[in-house]
Order: C-alpha cells, then structure tokens, then sequence
C-alpha cells in the first residue's frame, strides 16, 4: 500500500520540477483502498495479474459490486431447469448478433434479393450462415415464449419483480419486431406480401394507423423504399433498442435474485439448496451452450432457409403462403373474423399483449391464493388457445 | 452566480422574487429546449416522410399492361395476371365474351389475387371474388377496384374506370 503511494513520484518525470512537489501529497486521496476482503481473494500482490487487479481497483473502486455478485446463487428444486430458458435467449442474441454481421458484409439494401441470392449460392458457407440466423431467430422466440410461459407458472412475476416482467415483455415485443422488419430484407415474394399483409393490419389501426403505416412503408404501398426503412431499423435501431432494454432487465434480475417458487420459499432454510450464480452454475451453462450450437448448425444443414422467387409487387401472392409461426396467432384471426368483423379480430389480438401487462397487478399474493390459482388456470387455458390457434394455422 | 443569490437571500420578501425569477427562467429554457427539439425534430420528420407516389395512370389516363398481351385473352374464360405501373392487376374475358380488368390488390390485407379461370381468389387468407370483381367468399370486406380496360396497337391498356369513355 505504502508502495502504491509513492508510486505516482517514482514514475513522475525525472528532473521535473514544477508541479511534483506539490502532487506527492496529492495521490492518496485519488486512489481508493483495497477493501481487506479484495486482498484475501486477490492475486499475490507481486504477480502482474496482482498488480494489475490492484492498480485497476484503485482507479476503479467496483469491489463491492463483484462482491455483490459472487454471492448471487441460483435455487436447486426440480424446475430449476427452466432458469436457463433466459440464457437460451441471450445465447440465442448472440448468435443473431454475430451471423448478423457476417451478413452485412455482402447484404446490400438496394439489391436486396440477388445480394441474398449470392450469399446463398457464391460466398463460402453464405447459406449456412443465413439458414443458422433464420433458425436461431426461430428458436429465440421459442426460448422467449417459454421462458415468459416458465416465469409465468413459477408465479415470478409477483411484486417486487413486475418491472423485470414488463421489461420481459419489452423484449419479446422487440424480438418479434426485429422478425417482422428481417422477414422483408431479402424480397422473396413470401416477405414482400407478409409484409403487405402486416402493414395493411396496421394501417387498419383507429386514429395514427395510416400515418404509422405511411411512414413505416415510405410510401402508399411496400416497395424497395421500405427495404430502406427496415434495413436500419433491423441492424441498428431495434438491435440498440433490445441491447438497453436487455440491460435494465439483466440489472434487475441481478439486484432482485432469482424468483424462488412458493414450493421451494416453504422449505425450511437447511432444506433449501443453491447454485452458486459465479461459476457453478454459469459453467453448467456451457454445455447446453455447446448442443445449442449443435442444434442450429444440424437444423441448418437439414432444412436450409430457401429463398423464394425474387418479390414482384405485380404477381399473385404465392400459394399456400403463410407467416411464420410467431405470427400464426394474428393470420388465424385474420381468416376467423372476415369483413366487418376483422376489427373485432385484431382487437382480440391486440388484447393479448394488455392481459400479460397486467397479470403482475392482478395477482400479487406470495403464497399463491385463491386468485393466484385461478390466474395460473386462465393461463394454461390461454397457453393451449394459443398453441392450438398456432397449431391450427400450420397445419391448415 | 446563481448559488450566491440563494445563499445572500435567506429570509425575509426577497426568496418570493428570487423564485419567480427562477420560476421565469425555468419556462424560458424549457421553451427554448422544445423550439430546439422541435426545430431539430422537423427536417428529421420530412426526410422520413412518405415519398408521393407517381399517378400509375400518368399524364394520359392510362397505363400499359405488362405480362398480358390481347392474345392472352381472345378466348372467353382465358385471362391472367398482369401489372401497370408499380400495381398489379388481372385482366381476363369472361364466359360471355366481356373483357375486364381490376386491380389485383386484394380489399382484405393487401396482397394480389389470383386469377384462376374459374375464379379469383386470394391465396394469404382464402377471399373469393366472382367475376364481376365482387366479394363472394371468405375475409375480403369490399369487392375489388375495376379498371377500365381496352386494346390499341396490339397492346393492352388499363385506365380508372370511372373516367374511362374514350381515349
């Protein structure tokens, strides 16, 4: 310590003599001390990795929060498993992140199908890389849905944790934007009409919708125009957005402590079991990690992303076209309500995201009550409309 | 400057003036901070404005078909789709002998029928339209929009159908 305070004079300039006089006293105060609890876990001091964890926590007081964070611990029960959905998705995020770049480098946004097109059939695993963003974009939602459906029946979202549901939802609403405005990059004649289609629902909206929709699509209908629109929003804008959003949620998560179970609350505390967050239970994370990318290379290879017929605004739309399965929900309704009932229909559909909104006000109470067990009922029956509606859709 | 009057300023009427200065400054700024925001935010809001669109029947009143030539519906029943301008559209003779065309946007979300022969019907959400242009079947919540239809020079042209007499 006496060491680090003589420091500053030993490596001041030699010879110089204005100003150094004064700055020896100076030093101490500017550099914070290392808590005694950081000495016993820190490097010897006389190794480079000592000193260079030693010189950092003196410019950057942040031991308290590693301190904070070595004691994050995970609960061990039997739907401990369904912890790890988040990390899919973050796994997931990565992935998209990563493939994303790499198609950038040959995407161009004012030729939009036949730079696709080269990717796939010129560039040197071109359509491995697209196939594994198509399906590891497909399996983020599937992680999300089941990571919001988990926390939704291990009743997580109760007070205090409703901000962290809500930024949950957040992030599943800017996941399936980043789908939509990604469906349209490579104009095939799939994309160019689901994208007609999901702006036209939009412009259907009472009072802003055909604002929002004109100014979504750059004009009155979808052309190379909304390429220019969705193509930053997809790289840049939502990507920025999720990352914030991921952030505030990720800090939560961090601040509150992993949701224990009403199941695993009753324990009496020798009966309660724990991961440690750091490394026990990230290191466990590993190898799923790994048979992810197992899954995404092997799904790639044996059901590659096509690219459709090159759009023509003029053609009919191709048969059996439909959205992917995200969106599988909002095309059943739009089959079911024909006519002036199709308000009716988007209506219902626009309920879904409110009744999710408001499930962490409505029930509130640890152990779950009478009106927790009826939420948790609604949701399996609300969870098997939507499977089948999603279901329905596929197989229709 | 600002912390000195507060501190020179303990009691007495003068915390009363002091605040309606600050009171004054502070809806000076936050004006100033919404012109600025405003200001900046309109060339912003232009530049991502919709574009207008061309007028696809253009100076003339109509529009070239492309894809479909006169031959393509010289027999009663034959037609298919086509497009004009940025649209698209389908033109078709029908069992009696009547050449027709419409605009191929389909009245429920969006996207182009198909003409089939016996009919014409939307493959995103399953609309059937008779051949008169009319709603008969599934989602679509209007019929679709006619066009007028005629040949000149071997080529066929569409114009709207309200002003079409002569051209």
């Amino acid at each position: 310590m006496d060491d680090s305070r003589r420091k500053p004079d030993s490596d001041g300039p030699v010879g110089s003599t204005e100003g150094t006089p004064a700055a020896v006293d100076i030093p101490d105060s500017r550099f914070a001390e290392i808590p005694p609890d950081a000495e016993k876990v820190l490097p010897p001091a006389d190794s480079v990795a000592g000193k260079a964890s030693r010189a950092f926590l003196r410019r950057v007081p942040i031991w308290p929060v590693i301190e904070f964070l070595s004691h994050k611990k995970v609960p061990r029960h039997k739907h401990s498993f369904w912890y790890t959905l988040g990390s899919m998705g973050l796994f997931f995020l990565i992935v998209q992140i990563v493939t994303g770049v790499l198609l950038m480098i040959y995407y161009s946004p004012s030729q939009p199908w036949s730079s696709v097109q080269r990717i796939v059939m010129e560039i040197p695993f071109g359509g491995l890389i697209r196939s594994i963003h198509h399906w590891s974009a497909n399996l983020m939602l599937l992680a999300l849905f089941v990571h919001l459906f988990s926390t939704f029946f291990m009743k997580a979202y109760r007070p205090p944790r409703e901000l962290t549901w809500l930024t949950g939802l957040a992030l599943l609403g800017t996941t399936m934007f980043l789908g939509f405005s990604g469906y349209l990059l490579p104009w095939d004649d799939l994309s160019f009409f689901a994208t007609r289609v999901g702006i036209s629902e939009i412009e259907k909206t009472p009072l802003l919708g055909t604002w929002v929709a004109g100014l979504v699509r750059g004009g009155p209908d979808v052309t190379v125009d909304t390429i220019g629109r969705f193509y930053p929003l997809h790289v840049v804008v939502l990507p920025l957005l999720l990352l914030g959003i991921l952030g505030i949620h990720l800090f939560f998560v961090q601040v509150q402590g992993v949701s224990e179970p009403d199941s695993f609350r009753a324990l009496t505390p020798e009966k309660k079991r724990y991961h440690r967050f750091f490394s026990e239970y990230l290191v466990n994370e590993i190898p799923i990690w790994m048979a992810l990318t197992a899954l995404l290379v092997a799904l790639s290879a044996l059901f590659p992303r096509v690219l459709a017929p090159e759009a023509d605004p003029g053609a009919a739309a191709p048969e059996g076209i439909k959205p992917e399965w995200y969106f599988m929900v909002p095309f059943q309704m739009l089959k079911l309500f024909p006519g002036s009932l199709e308000f009716l229909g988007m209506a219902l559909t626009g309920l879904i995201p409110l009744l999710f909104l408001v499930v962490p006000f409505v029930d509130r109470t640890v152990p779950a009550d009478r009106r927790g067990r009826v939420v948790a009922r609604l949701g399996v029956g609300f969870l098997a409309f939507l499977a089948g509606m999603t279901a329905w859709g596929i197989l229709s | 400057m600002g912390d000195m009057v507060k501190r020179d300023a303990p009691a007495g009427p003068e915390p009363n003036r002091v605040d309606k200065g600050r009171r004054r400054f502070l809806w000076v700024t936050g004006g100033l901070g919404l012109a600025w925001l405003g200001l900046s935010a309109y060339p912003v809001y232009r530049y991502i404005a919709p574009r207008p669109v061309p007028d696809p029947f253009g100076k003339e009143g109509r529009a070239a078909v492309k894809k479909v030539s006169p031959a393509d519906v010289a027999a009663r029943g034959a037609g298919a789709n086509g497009s004009y301008g940025q649209r698209g559209c389908i033109v078709f003779r029908t069992p009696q002998g009547e050449l027709k065309a419409f605009d191929s946007k389909c009245t429920h979300a969006g996207c182009n029928v198909n003409f089939a022969g016996d009919s014409i019907s939307c493959h995103c959400h399953g609309g059937i339209y008779d051949f008169d242009g009319k709603n008969v079947s599934g989602p679509p919540p209007r019929p679709l929009t006619p066009l007028k239809v005629f040949e000149e020079n071997g080529v066929l042209y569409v114009a709207p159908s309200d002003q079409g007499k002569e051209v």
